[in-house]
């Protein structure tokens, strides 16, 4: 991994700038309170100065310029290590008292350089100098009282000092964070990236490693990953529809042929190619609605028809497909008996759901003898409504049962009644995308077919609502 | 009728032109979009027979286009785009009927003559009459020579069905479509189960049939002879 790439990811960029960001309000903060301080401090020594000009000038009001400078000397005495100083000039600029030499005082606030013989060993004059008042007494003599600055100064040097410190650590924090983000980053991407051509290159079940953290790059791989189960799911039922299309297909276009070239070699009359023709037409349509019904499930399962579903009254679905199929049963010697519970709708698409339910009973009634009876069942239960369609047949034995939703599966008892052996394929694809659960059970005798549409109920309020009504 | 047919294969074109020849219709026919377009748009037909794959533009494009032409001539779309969502797409567009490939002609003429005389859109009609069954929306009730009719409900919208295109051959697919809303092809006689009970409640007992099967095509609800 080079520095390069790291650089330029996203994780980096985002630790740099955030840093730059706080540095710069790091530099507003520090500044701000530089001049607060530097500013306060600086009222202070001037202020402390003041007094000091105010004390001494009183000494002289009461007891003239010797007791002042009496005062300065005592002053001046007292303190070996000194951080005020004064001077007090003669009107002829003469230096009376006072520890400032080679100073010509004026009135007012002065900048003066701390002398270096008086600088208690600092040596920096920069950092030494005195912030002074001065002012003319009575007799036209120069009185000045200095303060140290240095105190200032330190406090400055102390606060840019913090701020060096911080911004260094900050930069610090910030590089190194932003290269471990970002190499944890790179290497998470470079797996995709790694899955990624692995799939491209053939390997289509190959999938991205989730860690289980639900972080945004791990929702990214959870997605590519459904994403690619999905087109998978739809690849294979792609190859399933060709290869079924290519398989199943042969056998009924080759009867054709036979029944046609028996015609060009044994027919005589007239009447016996009108009936080839009559047949060959009827194997044509029959191929032609297998083939319907093979892209129609394919169809389903690529699930584009989801984005249609709307509110659906389940209750007439099956109400009309029992009074449709009551009669066609009836006609064969079989009964259907039909209890629905009104006012059930879900989620799904009418027409789907329509030939999922005439398919079943179809069944039913196809693969039951005379007599057989038929129940078509919907219940409003909790948590979903539950359709039944059960029969009094031969059923479907156990280890038949998930066989019977492949394509083109066919019980061997069946195979003597005309079908498609879709009937069921297309049940199994609008129960999943509809996600209804499909259940084969036994009868006892027969077969029962369960329903249950929990997932595909209208929000669970309605459901909790309906639930709550009974 | 004169009738516009947008068809690119030349196959399916002849086909069409000369089986509704046959049946004493005017024909023309455009081989791609951008014809069939100026011609629908130009011409008056009394119907517009439209493939939707075709070169130049495509067939939903032409009847979005004649439609927003406030053109009302009805349209059938005759097409091997068969998918459901195809389906919808095509009767969005404005087209009045919809017919996959491969076809049986009758079930295209059936159709043809169905939406040629269609009713106004605006029918107000409360009771349907044919000879003397008569059919009442509003109270949903039948009665034949005045004698009362009981039916199913399925029962009922097959006889409006057939009432409504009275004279006119329906083939097995409408009624499916139409009464059933399957647009699929049951395993079972759904239709001859139903057209007889129908007959056996309309027609028996009755002086003279209404409900007549038309051999290789459909039923037909008419007068007797």
């Amino acid at each position: 991994m080079n520095l390069t790439r790291i650089i330029r990811t996203t994780g980096f960029r985002l630790a740099a700038l955030y840093a730059a960001l706080f540095g710069l309000s790091a530099v507003i903060l520090f500044s701000a309170i530089y001049w607060i301080t530097s500013d306060a401090l600086r009222q202070q020594l001037a202020a402390s100065v003041k007094r000091e000009v105010a004390a001494l000038k009183e000494e002289q009001r009461i007891g003239g310029t010797p007791r002042l400078t009496l005062a300065i000397e005592r002053r001046i005495a007292s303190r070996p290590n000194p951080t005020t100083y004064y001077l007090l000039v003669d009107p002829e600029g003469r230096t009376v008292a006072g520890n400032l030499p080679d100073v010509s005082p004026r009135e007012g606030w002065q900048g003066i350089p701390l002398p270096q013989t008086h600088g208690g060993g600092v040596a920096d004059p920069n950092e030494h100098h005195l912030v002074a008042l001065g002012i003319a007494l009575e007799d036209r003599s120069i009185l000045l009282v200095g303060e140290d600055a240095f105190q200032i100064v330190e406090v400055q040097e102390a606060i840019v000092r913090a701020f060096g410190w911080a911004l260094g650590v900050t930069a610090l924090l910030a590089a190194t964070g932003g290269i471990v983000l970002s190499i944890g980053f790179l290497r998470r991407i470079d797996a995709i990236n790694r899955t990624s051509r692995a799939i491209v290159e053939g390997n289509l079940s190959d999938r991205i490693q989730t860690r289980g953290t639900g972080d945004e790059l791990d929702r990214l791989a959870i997605n590519l990953n459904e994403m690619l189960d999905r087109v998978q799911s739809l690849m294979d039922s792609l190859r399933q529809v060709s290869s079924d299309i290519a398989h199943d297909l042969r056998t009924p276009l080759s009867h054709l042929r036979q029944r046609l070239e028996t015609a060009r070699s044994k027919a005589l009359k007239i009447e016996d190619y009108e009936s080839a023709v009559e047949q060959s037409i009827a194997a044509v349509d029959s191929i032609l609605l297998t083939f319907a019904a093979l892209l129609r499930i394919a169809q389903i399962e690529a699930g584009t028809r989801k984005a249609a579903f709307s509110a659906v009254d389940l209750s007439d679905i099956f109400r009309s497909i029992a009074e449709t199929y009551g009669a066609v049963a009836e006609d064969r010697g079989q009964s259907v008996a039909a209890a629905i519970d009104p006012g059930i709708r879900i989620l799904g698409d009418r027409e789907l759901l329509t030939q999922m339910l005439a398919n079943l009973v179809e069944n039913a009634i196809r693969h039951t003898p005379i007599g057989a009876r038929i129940d078509i069942l919907l219940n409003d239960r909790h948590p979903g409504p539950i359709g039944t369609v059960a029969d009094d047949g031969a059923g479907i034995p156990a280890d038949m049962r998930e066989k019977v939703f492949r394509r083109f599966f066919r019980l061997e008892q069946s195979r003597s009644t005309p079908g498609s052996g879709l009937g069921l394929s297309l049940v199994a694809a609008v129960a999943d995308i509809h996600g209804i659960a499909v259940t084969l059970l036994d009868n006892e005798p027969g077969l029962r077919v369960v329903l249950d549409f929990t997932n595909t109920s209208l929000g669970s309020a309605a459901a909790t609502a309906r639930h709550d009504r009974r | 009728m004169k009738i516009l047919i947008i068809e690119d294969d030349p196959e399916t074109a002849t086909y069409l032109q000369n089986g509704l020849w046959q049946h004493h219709h005017i024909v023309e026919h455009a081989n791609n979009g951008r014809d069939g377009l100026f011609l629908a748009a130009g011409e008056t037909y009394d119907l517009m027979i439209i493939d939707r794959m075709l070169p130049g533009l495509d067939g939903l494009s032409i009847v979005k286009t004649v439609r927003s032409a406030k053109i009302l001539t009805p349209i059938l779309f005759l097409t091997t785009l068969g998918g459901i969502d195809d389906r919808v797409d095509g009767l969005e567009a404005g087209a009045d009927d919809y017919l996959v490939k491969p076809f049986a002609f009758a079930e295209l003429l059936a159709r043809i003559n169905a939406l040629a005389r269609r009713p106004p859109m605006a029918s107000t009609d409360t009771t349907l009459r044919v000879a003397d069954l008569e059919v009442d929306l509003l109270r949903r009730t039948v009665t034949r020579a005045g004698r009362r009719v009981d039916l199913q409900p399925q029962e009922f919208k097959l006889l409006e069905y057939l009432m409504r295109k009275a004279g006119h051959i329906v083939t097995r697919t409408m009624l499916l479509e139409n009464v059933w809303e399957f647009h699929f092809d049951p395993q079972t006689n759904v239709v001859e189960t139903h057209i007889s009970r129908l007959r056996s409640k309309v027609d028996r007992g009755f002086e003279g049939e209404l409900i007549h099967t038309v051999r290789g095509s459909g039923y037909v609800l008419r007068e007797p002879d």
